[in-house]
């Protein structure tokens, strides 16, 4: 029995692993194209496949397979499955994964349809298009939308800020620019004017950096309210932004590969206003005055043509060509806006034309020039900047080639600073123009402890011109990228802030609004808080020596964030404290706004205490008053009442009713107070106010009742006086009322008024 | 005679009895059961049965004494109608931690929140799992239906607890992993205990480092997460202000010496999970709601299910131009009877992702994808498995 039990005890055993393994080996016959029987045609591309995998996989290819004696099929799939939709369903069968990407969801789900793939679940279909379809909204509607709203908004927003700020001071300044152009000192006048306005502009847009969201809001309705200069600019903006934003990829490549020299501009650009502004106030001046001084050389030649150097010139109109170039695409990208595009290009051929011109060295047209393309500039710079934005990263590279840039870069800032940021630009335009030296000498006085920040005390040491010295250059750089975090770690709120301001202009245009957004707040921050959290961001950025600057990683967005870390290869301790910085500094951010958010609440109830304080005193003071006012009325009565007892002798029976009766009626009882201190302490609170009201409120006619009243009453009181200290009040009170009642019927009318009226006063009190 | 026969029938006829018995909640459950060896046998019964969650929400503040969170369980449990096993709570970190009388000192705040946190726990059953957290804001579905509208609570008193009773074929882990300041290297085999490892059936694990403003706090968070990343799992959670309680390890958890990581896992071969990662981008409604319809389309099934955001303290009405809310409206459109629970935080962990039994739906790139993040909010949906498959 248990011999036979044992015999028939079965055991199984069961492979966890068997079922992939024998996937994975299939999937390597096909890769080695063994033992495959089945050939598949998807758009004249050939797949080899087994039988048996994709009849077991496909509803599909069973019916197809099922009954085909071929040793060699082949089939051809109809149009609906396409290459793209179909290779990587083909690898699910064989490897239970199946890749999807943005480009390829939506074939894949028509063709997984299509074939009857079994075991995918259309929710991911789903779920990834909804991904994807968010993404593209986000990427080709929103850009637009964004792009003049979010963007625009928020880059703007500061600008616009500042705009509103320095609108006016703007117009004005371009149109001394413009008209003054080769007077740099008037230039840098209206630049002066618009720094000093900007810079509490820009101090508001810190403050207000802490919503950055509703500040953008509404700095962009503000700005769209502005002159219709900036509202062109804007809109330039805008077009500049989507052509950005769509195409930014396509831009940022091509712009990358050819046009070294394009990006080196922009990057010399921003590289050199950033600089400009930096540079101040690290006073690495000698530094600064290097590659301040090629810059100017080229801006100078550019602008004044005092030093025509021709190379620059000639550089920048190769530029300018590149530029078409790359604006070209973008801008057929973004068909939409063909005004853009046209004025873009009309811009760029201008910009040619005109650095041409310039060439030909007419100082005067070339100021013209500028001043008529004001726009245009502005679109290019927005362009740009994107750009800008987009080699960034890469600045370093870039400005190995400062040189060249330079005189490009300063250009492009001119135009910029003239076009966008008014205010911002305006003034790094200033500090290139400025680069005639004495100007600017006397302007340093003046704004003393700003200039120390400003970018044109770097611009004058530039001006003496001297061959740049790229490295320092690339120092400088490399230092600052983060321009924000070292202009606010050397405290200068001024320069901090427009560089700030700058950098957001420049990452704006690249980069996701929010991103700028969030660098804005950081500089707010830094400014407000001090430089200790950038310090030690900068410290352990210096720990781990970063290839690149603390600032880029906070402000870039998420996806750029990821791919940038991909472009670099950091080590773990690299990529911890990376994540590190940029993780605290949204924090940073976040906190900030907690804290804000406090101080409001905080500030909020305070003013309320204070409210309800001033109240409080109000009242009491109130109360006072009548308090006195009672004591008075109440003296007067009593004066009233003994003089009534004088006057009419009452009957002790008298007294009676009248105290019976007036029991709650206050003048009356207080005919007896002199005689009954025992009278009850109510009796007493109630007169007084039965008298105010008797007095405020009856006016000539109830006093006139009371007075006969009371003489009726001082008959009684007198008869009765010795007997009334003896008897109870009540019982003096109902004698008073029945005979005021029985002589004066309105008398109880009185009474009960003022009853009434007692009640509410001890109430009340 | 009457009164005879009805004690006959309630002591020998455990139909009757276990229906009568079933209307009562879990403690007066308990207490009943103490009368005799029928009615304990029939409450063992009922409570096997309730395998759903549930939950006790405190939204308004009230006196001064103690945290709503605290008297809304002083006085829930003894409604609630699951026996509790594992315990999240999280409440707001201004009121938890004692109110502004203590702001001088931070000694007295910390005591503080941990005698809140002990009274809390005093509560709940012995032996049930309990972690506690505190946050700057919470989210919370009123008590009651799970058609309620969660709240979005960004300032002021408030707090949940989720009550998980032991459910057939989930298995609910909590784990506390805090830094080793002598040790640099984290030590795997805690993950195997925590049955983060060699556990085919996890699904969900919700993560949330405390005290990340230390030094290597992100290193460490990096640790754990990373080796669990690789996994086919969801990973959602966030950046906390501090945990209060974990009484599994109450006699070594030093709250607020060290960074660390607390959290729960989930596993369970029925466990179904999608989540979804609203970036920076997000910030309006028509993007909320994008987000919202992509959760949605994971197609996570409704019925006992619970919804979990964790967002940062930077969004909220402040970025959605002041209008409050948002997202939880956002997901009560879309998931009309799901629970949604969860915090504002320092900084989230999530991504978009869809865990089911049958397959795995995760972006795949070559470096490992970050799962850390700031200013954004993760949205998690856990099914806990249909209840009639339980039963069958």
């Amino acid at each position: 029995m248990s011999l036979s039990e044992k015999n028939s005890v079965v055991f199984a055993y069961e492979s966890s692993v068997h079922s992939t393994n024998v996937l994975l080996s299939l999937d390597d016959q096909r890769k080695q194209d063994i033992l495959c029987d089945v050939t598949i045609l998807v758009e004249d591309q050939r797949f080899r496949a087994h039988k048996a995998v994709l009849a077991a996989c496909s509803s599909y290819f069973l019916s197809r397979i099922v009954g085909q004696v071929d040793a060699d099929l082949i089939i051809t799939l109809p149009e609906e499955v396409t290459l793209k939709g179909f290779s990587p369903l083909l690898q699910f069968a064989y490897t239970s994964k199946l890749i999807l990407n943005k480009d390829n969801v939506s074939e894949v789900c028509k063709c997984a349809e299509f074939l009857g793939v079994r075991n995918i679940e259309e929710s991911c279909f789903q779920f990834l298009k909804f991904k994807f379809l968010d993404f593209k909204l986000d990427q080709q509607e929103y850009p637009r939308k964004k792009c003049c709203t979010q963007r625009c908004q928020k880059a703007n927003p500061k600008i616009a800020n500042v705009d509103d700020g320095d609108l006016e001071i703007d117009d004005e300044a371009e149109e001394l620019l413009e008209k003054d152009y080769f007077q740099t000192p008037d230039t840098k006048f209206c630049k002066d004017d618009e720094n000093a306005k900007s810079s509490p502009a820009l101090q508001d847009n810190a403050n207000q950096v802490c919503d950055p969201v509703q500040l953008e809001r509404g700095s962009v309705s503000s700005s769209s309210s502005q002159c219709p200069k900036y509202r062109k600019f804007q809109k330039a903006f805008g077009n500049d932004k989507v052509h950005a934003s769509e195409s930014s990829s396509s831009v940022k490549d091509i712009q990358m590969l050819p046009t070294a020299t394009l990006l080196e501009k922009e990057i010399s650009d921003n590289d050199g206003i950033q600089k400009a502004q930096e540079c101040v106030p690290m006073q690495l001046v000698s530094k600064c005055e290097e590659t301040q001084v090629k810059m100017e050389e080229g801006e100078e030649g550019i602008e004044k043509k005092e030093e025509p150097k021709r190379d620059s010139v000639t550089q920048i109109v190769s530029c300018p060509v590149e530029k078409m170039d790359l604006a070209a695409p973008p801008q057929n990208s973004t068909a939409p806006h063909g005004l853009n595009s046209a004025s873009f290009l009309h811009t760029c051929e201008q910009y040619g034309n005109l650095n041409i011109s310039s060439m030909q060295n007419t100082v005067l047209a070339d100021k013209t020039v500028l001043g008529t393309r004001v726009g245009n500039d502005k679109i290019e710079s927005q362009d740009d900047t994107p750009a800008k934005v987009d080699l960034c990263p890469r600045e370093a590279t870039n400005i190995t080639s400062a040189g060249d840039r330079s005189s490009v870069e300063r250009e492009v800032a001119e135009h910029l600073a003239k076009g966008f940021w008014s205010d911002i630009y305006s003034t790094e335009a200033c500090q290139i123009h400025l680069p005639p030296a004495a100007p600017q000498e006397s302007l340093e006085p003046a704004y003393s402890g700003k200039k120390t920040e400003c970018p044109w005390l770097g611009i004058r040491i530039s001006e003496s011109p001297e061959p740049c010295s790229q490295r320092t250059f690339t120092t400088l750089n490399s230092v600052n990228c983060p321009f924000i975090s070292n202009l606010s770690t050397e405290g200068c709120s001024n320069s901090s802030e427009i560089s700030s301001a700058d950098c957001v202009q420049g990452q704006q245009q690249d980069q996701c609004p929010y991103n700028y957004v969030i660098s804005l707040g950081e500089d707010s921050e830094t400014d407000t808080e001090g430089d200790s959290e950038s310090c030690s961001a900068r410290e352990q950025e210096c720990e781990v020596k970063l290839p690149f600057n603390a600032q880029r990683i906070i402000s870039l967005s998420r996806n750029d964030f990821q791919s940038f870390l991909k472009m670099h290869k950091l080590t773990p301790e690299q990529l911890d404290c990376i994540h590190d910085i940029r993780r605290r500094s949204k924090n940073r951010i976040a906190a900030q706004r907690c804290r804000k958010r406090k101080l409001d609440c905080i500030q909020n109830l305070e003013s309320e205490i204070e409210k309800l304080q001033n109240e409080k005193e109000n009242l009491l003071k109130e109360r006072n008053l009548i308090l006195s006012t009672l004591g008075e009325t109440k003296q007067n009565l009593t004066g009233l009442c003994q003089q009534v007892c004088k006057e009419a002798a009452l009957s002790h029976e008298q007294i009676q009713i009248l105290a019976k009766y007036s029991s709650s009626d206050c003048p009356l009882s207080f005919l007896f107070p002199e005689r009954e201190r025992t009278a009850p302490s109510d009796s007493e609170l109630a007169v007084p106010a039965c008298i105010e009201l008797a007095d405020g409120l009856s006016g000539v006619t109830p006093t006139n009742e009371q007075s006969s009243c009371y003489q009726i009453v001082k008959s009684v009181c007198d008869s009765t006086y010795d007997q009334a200290q003896e008897l109870h009040p009540v019982s003096v009170r109902t004698v008073e009322k029945a005979t005021l009642v029985e002589q004066c019927g309105q008398s109880g009318g009185i009474t009960d008024f003022c009853q009434q009226m007692t009640d509410k006063c001890t109430t009340d009190e | 005679m009457e009164a005879a026969k009805g004690g006959f029938v309630l002591s020998n006829l455990a139909e009757v009895v276990e229906r009568v018995l079933g209307f009562l909640p879990t403690k007066a459950l308990l207490r009943a059961a103490c009368v005799c060896r029928l009615w304990r046998e029939c409450a063992r019964r009922i409570l096997r049965a309730r395998q759903c969650l549930a939950w006790v929400s405190a939204l308004e503040p009230g006196p001064a004494d103690s945290h709503a969170l605290v008297r809304a369980m002083a006085r829930e449990l003894e409604k609630v109608h699951v026996l509790p096993q594992t315990v999240l709570y999280i409440a707001d970190a201004e009121t938890f931690s004692g109110h502004e009388e203590c702001h001088e000192q931070k000694k007295a705040r910390k005591r503080n929140s941990k005698e809140t946190a002990v009274a809390l726990e005093k509560l709940l059953p012995k032996r049930c799992q309990v972690l506690g957290l505190v946050t700057p804001g919470i989210v919370v579905t009123p008590m009651g239906s799970c058609s309620n509208q969660p709240q979005e609570i960004e300032e002021g008193e408030a707090g949940f607890a989720l009550l998980f009773p032991k459910i057939d074929g989930v298995k609910i882990h909590t784990f506390h992993f805090s830094k080793d300041v002598k040790n640099r290297v984290f030590d795997e085999s805690k993950f195997a205990e925590a049955g983060l490892k060699n556990n085919p059936d996890l699904r969900v694990v919700l993560l949330f480092g405390y005290n990340s403003w230390k030094p290597g706090a992100t290193r460490f968070l990096h640790q754990i997460v990373n080796p669990l990343n690789e996994k086919s799992i969801i990973l959602a959670g966030g950046q906390v202000e501090s945990f209060t309680s974990l009484t599994s390890e109450n006699n070594n958890a030093q709250p607020g010496d060290a960074c660390g990581v607390v959290g729960l896992a989930f596993s369970g071969p029925q466990i179904q999970s999608a989540t979804v990662l609203l970036d920076q981008d997000v910030a309006d409604e028509r993007t909320a709601e994008a987000a919202m319809q992509r959760l949605k389309a994971a197609n996570i099934p409704e019925h006992n299910t619970i919804g979990f955001m964790f967002a940062c303290v930077g969004r909220g009405y402040r970025h959605y131009k002041t209008k409050r809310n948002m997202e939880a409206d956002a997901f009560r459109k879309f998931f009309p009877n799901i629970p949604l629970f969860g915090f504002f935080g320092h900084g989230e962990i999530g991504c978009d992702r869809i865990v089911t039994g049958n397959f795995v739906l995760r972006e795949c790139n070559d470096i490992k994808d970050n799962l850390l993040h700031g200013y954004t909010t993760v949205m998690t949906l856990i099914h806990l498995g249909s209840a009639k498959a339980n039963q069958a």
